[in-house]
């Protein structure tokens, strides 16, 4: 028999050992470790044995690779090795966009189109950043804060998680005020803020490419040095 | 987590220009360099720190070091009374909101997921929980209200921004 070559036991990335999902000895140390083990018929063992026979379309078409949260704690206890995380992600990646459950791929779009995934109109954006400063203004010691946009030459890029405009905008000035505090020299930009990659849990490598890439674009357009990691 | 590797596989020449940290790194340079002075009389209530797999397991695995020891030295630079959750670091269990699961229908595997995480909760019986992500904060608020426990979460950088001594 030939052995299909385009399938996920084929592409799904190696961990770094290069260990091949094909020296699975089924022993099951992956299912002790995760906790949804059994609901919903979810099994890393099994998800492992499926794609060593090549059943990819059954897992594709299953909800299977959308309940893990791909935490590791199954890869982690294997002792072979098995890429079992790229495999969940190798899954996702080929399912149909318009078949991606919730809101994972919705958001991947919006953030192309718009900047954010929550598809935020720019001037939202600006008038919460400034509101949310202006009442942080009020506190002692932070009077004189003033929320830097698009700021040329400053040292840090500030990104933002897309809830700290959303629905927990008190959460916005805790690294302000750390900021400011240490005086540092850090800059949000008015455009392609987002800090979230929802591409890498979508398994949509083109997206997540093109969005980190914007954050490579405003380190060049502002002359930004230094990158603080959004996550 | 995804922009770095992101950077890491699609644009390896940004390293040559830029530096890049993590929340971790900024809160140890800025502590360490005495760029900023926290209170350390503000938090004595006991506070449970809460692993997430994104910084620890998943960087182990993805970049050769996981942030177990970065959050562990800053809290102990001004919490007086926090404990490990058990069992934590690399064989710490995921909340049940990594993976963008927050963003998916199945709230019931969520909350079945979660489980794990309260049972840790409530062997140690924390009076806060502190973490350092966006979906661990979202995901165990809603677990701790789904089981009616009245505990508060906050980010590790938000109990720093709450401790700032300002000048």
């Amino acid at each position: 028999m030939n052995e299909p070559t385009d399938t996920i036991k084929s592409h799904a990335p190696l961990r770094p050992s290069g260990i091949k999902p094909e020296t699975c000895m089924a022993c099951g140390t992956c299912s002790a470790g995760c906790p949804i083990t059994g609901m919903e018929g979810f099994d890393p063992r099994k998800i492992v044995r499926m794609v060593l026979e090549n059943r990819d379309q059954e897992l594709i078409d299953s909800k299977l690779p959308w309940l893990c949260t791909m935490c590791g704690k199954c890869e982690h206890a294997c002792p072979m090795g098995i890429n079992i995380i790229n495999i969940i992600r190798d899954i996702r990646g080929q399912v149909d966009r318009d078949k991606v459950p919730g809101q994972i791929h919705k958001g991947v779009e919006l953030c192309l189109e718009t900047g954010n995934n929550i598809g935020l109109p720019g001037e939202d954006f600006t008038f919460i950043i400034g509101d949310v400063a202006e009442e942080m203004a009020e506190e002692e010691g932070f009077e004189d804060f003033v929320p830097p946009i698009d700021k040329k030459g400053a040292s840090l890029l500030h990104t933002l998680h897309n809830k700290l405009v959303n629905t927990q905008n008190e959460d916005l000035v805790h690294w302000w005020k750390i900021f400011h505090a240490a005086k540092e020299d850090f800059t949000m930009t008015s455009e392609n803020w987002e800090g979230v990659n929802w591409g890498l849990f979508s398994g949509d490598d083109e997206a997540m490419k093109i969005i980190v890439g914007r954050i490579v674009d405003h380190m060049d357009t502002l002359r930004i040095e230094h990158l603080m990691y959004p996550e | 987590m995804a922009t770095r590797s992101g950077l890491e596989k699609w644009f390896p020449e940004f390293f040559e220009k830029h530096k890049a940290f993590t929340v971790f790194d900024l809160l140890v340079t800025y502590i360490s360099s005495g760029r900023i002075t926290l209170d350390k009389n503000l938090f004595t209530m006991k506070i449970a720190y809460h692993d997430p797999c994104n910084y620890g397991r998943k960087s182990e695995e993805k970049f050769g070091h996981g942030y177990y020891e970065e959050p562990r030295w800053i809290l102990s630079q001004f919490v007086s009374n926090w404990v490990d959750l058990y069992p934590a670091g690399a064989n710490g269990y995921c909340c049940g909101g990594g993976g963008g699961t927050m963003l998916t229908p199945y709230k019931e595997v969520r909350s079945h997921y979660s489980r794990k995480k309260i049972e840790q909760i409530k062997r140690v019986n924390p009076e806060l929980i502190v973490l350092p992500c966006h979906s661990c904060h979202g995901q165990i608020k809603q677990a701790l209200a789904e089981n009616n426990m009245d505990i508060p979460v906050k980010y590790l950088w938000e109990i720093v921004a709450e401790a700032l001594i300002m000048d």
